[in-house]
């Protein structure tokens, strides 16, 4: 009964408040990139600049095998700017990449330095032999010089029986993977629906302390653990609901929600008493900034990860927003894990419990802070 | 109600006590007068006595709990209102008192009651974020009564408030006095402890320098002389007489009889100048 008037209260703080309104605004907006500004699939195909500095029957060989590859099987003829100049050019668009053919030079070096992708000039050499002359950004890798280098120096034929005579085996043949939109999802829900919960919660309890109401709620006969618990309780509400915000018009109903309601619910318990708990040790916002801003930095290290796959120090798999992006993941995934977030869940609540024992004894000790 | 012995507290664990070697006791329905300039020790017992601040060196009971080990029951006797207001902004009055009713196991008072009884009838649907200061500290001044308690600490109760309205919060703290209700009175205004208190304990430097009775108190610091102003032959004349000695109280007659008394004045000693005699140090 106490445990539910104090949470009703809170209720009625956070509708009257800046933060609730500020998580689920940040919900929505992170809503509208995913829906209108993230692509389904970040689109792969390149950009070159080529010119044939060739024979006119040269020239055409060399287009009409390009042009084999062409989605539609027709060029089309395009003026492209580059330095303030104007530039024809012959515009041949395949799986893979799209190939301006431009008939300078010039051209070529005007617009692989201001569209800083690679341009490359086919000529004819003093003994008739074909010259390929490159114009590199200067990043590339050696590993990549090198590949060029032995494209002209091996026959062709060799390259494709080798390349043809590799055994590549999948590991997994019933994994489906995400669109390029759907594995942003994570994350965004890691960020927005749990983690964001550590800082709303510690300015929570700054709002308490400034007006002193914890004291006043310290001298009557309800707990400090359910002045502390009913404040959890706004914050994972606020968490579901954002996250769910996020998730559902992107996903629909291909996925577990239970789960997702699981791990938003673990996670974000985890959170807000991690929260709280930086929040016993400082007077004000001011002064436990620095904590909350490393604690959310170091937080947002696996995020690189989950973008950077073969970057995967183990290290990285002890900061808990590790589990916290693959569970989300799994639940997302066409034939996720459905253990692996129960596990992740699991482990949250159990960190979570014992944060929340140690803050409930740190703000027993403290509250004339 | 109140037993406190050889009580300690250091801020900062060491021996650089707040609070040293207080020791006393508050009898079932007195209003005790805990006195003394700001940072004497007063709210430090008082956060000790309420459990506010853990207990480090020494013994306390209040209301028959032990203060070692505080039980939440405690506080279903205890009242507490603050020096500084804290009630929540951004709910109205009657909502922070509504709320404050609920986290209690006893019966709690009318919440509308409360408000109408401190004067802000016809404010409570106002968020208190818009109260003035001496709005909110009636209001947390009501909301120390919502349990109906039997053991009230009062933490500067007339502080900032206009002279009327200290004036009705003096006589509620009086009527629910006499109801049986016992008083631990902090403050630094010797006027209010002077009209309130049964006794009074000076606090200075974390010690207790003295307790008794304002009454008593007086009597001992205070001059046992009167001061008289009265008319004779059309000017005005300014004596001073001993209400010992013989001679001087039939002096003080025969003027009481045949003159025109102006003023007359006892120079009994106020507490604040004797609690200056006391601890060599004033109020402020």
């Amino acid at each position: 009964m106490k445990l539910l008037s104090s949470f009703k209260k809170e209720l009625i703080l956070a509708s009257r408040g800046f933060y609730f309104y500020v998580e689920l605004i940040f919900a929505l907006v992170i809503l509208v990139v995913l829906l209108f500004a993230i692509p389904q699939n970040f689109s792969s195909t390149s950009t070159e600049y080529l010119h044939f500095n060739l024979p006119q029957e040269g020239r055409e060989i060399f287009t009409n095998n390009i042009l084999e590859n062409d989605l539609d099987g027709e060029s089309e003829i395009v003026e492209i700017e580059a330095g303030g100049k104007t530039f024809n050019a012959e515009l041949i668009v395949t799986d893979e990449s799209e190939i301006y053919i431009v008939d300078s030079e010039e051209a070529v070096r005007m617009l692989a330095d201001s569209e800083k992708v690679i341009g490359a000039v086919i000529e004819l050499n003093n003994n008739n032999q074909l010259h390929y002359k490159y114009y590199l950004q200067g990043y590339e890798s050696t590993r990549f010089k090198n590949l060029i280098s032995i494209l002209f120096n091996e026959s062709t034929d060799v390259l494709e029986e080798r390349i043809n005579n590799q055994d590549v085996r999948p590991l997994s043949t019933d994994y489906e993977p995400l669109s390029d939109r759907e594995n942003t999802i994570p994350p965004l829900v890691a960020f927005s629906g749990s983690l964001m919960g550590m800082f709303i919660m510690a300015s929570y309890i700054f709002l308490d302390k400034k007006e002193g109401v914890i004291k006043a709620y310290a001298v009557t006969a309800s707990s400090v653990w359910q002045y502390l618990m009913s404040k959890i309780f706004v914050v994972l509400l606020t968490s579901v609901v954002s996250g769910f915000i996020i998730v559902m018009p992107v996903m629909g109903f291909r996925i577990n929600y239970g789960l997702l309601l699981l791990l938003l619910l673990t996670t974000g318990f985890f959170a807000s008493s991690l929260g709280l708990l930086v929040a016993s040790f400082y007077k004000n916002l001011t002064n436990a900034f620095g904590v909350i801003y490393l604690l959310l930095i170091i937080m947002m290290v696996p995020s690189i990860a989950y973008f950077i796959p073969g970057w995967d120090p183990f290290w990285i798999k002890i900061i808990p927003s590790y589990p916290l992006l693959q569970g989300f993941k799994e639940i997302i995934l066409p034939n996720g894990d459905t253990i692996y977030p129960l596990i992740v869940s699991a482990g949250f609540l159990a960190v979570g419990i014992i944060l929340f024992a140690i803050t409930n004894i740190r703000f027993k000790k403290t509250l004339s802070v | 109600m109140i037993e406190v012995e050889g009580l300690y507290y250091s801020y900062s664990n060491d021996d650089n006590f707040a609070v040293k070697d207080v020791s006393f006791k508050v009898a079932e329905g007195e209003i005790f007068g805990f006195l003394g300039p700001s940072g004497a020790g007063k709210s430090t017992t008082q956060g000790i006595l309420t459990g506010l601040l853990q207990l480090q060196k020494g013994n306390a009971s209040v209301a028959g709990y032990d203060i070692k080990n505080i039980s939440r029951k405690m506080f279903n006797k205890i009242g507490m209102s603050f020096e500084q207001s804290n009630v929540y902004s951004k709910m109205t009055a009657k909502e922070n008192l509504s709320f404050y009713s609920k986290l209690f196991d006893v019966e709690t008072r009318d919440p509308m009651e409360l408000i109408n009884l401190v004067g802000l009838g016809g404010k409570e649907n106002m968020r208190t974020g818009e109260f003035s200061k001496g709005m909110k500290h009636r209001l947390t001044f009501a909301r120390s009564m919502i349990n109906n308690p039997s053991m009230w600490f009062l933490d500067e109760p007339t502080t900032g408030l206009d002279p009327a309205i200290a004036a009705d919060i003096k006589d509620i703290i009086k009527e629910h006095n006499n109801k049986g209700v016992t008083v631990f009175l902090t403050t630094h205004n010797m006027y209010i402890a002077d009209e309130l208190c049964d006794r009074v304990a000076f606090i200075i430097n974390g010690e207790i320098r003295l307790i008794d009775s304002p009454k008593n108190l007086k009597l001992q610091y205070g001059k046992k002389l009167v001061e008289v102003e009265y008319g004779q032959d059309g000017n005005v004349k300014k004596e001073t007489f001993s209400t010992i000695l013989q001679e001087d109280k039939d002096l003080l007659n025969k003027i009481i009889a045949d003159k025109e008394i102006l003023t007359m004045h006892t120079k009994e000693a106020t507490l604040e100048e004797i609690f200056i005699k006391v601890t060599g140090r004033g109020l402020a």
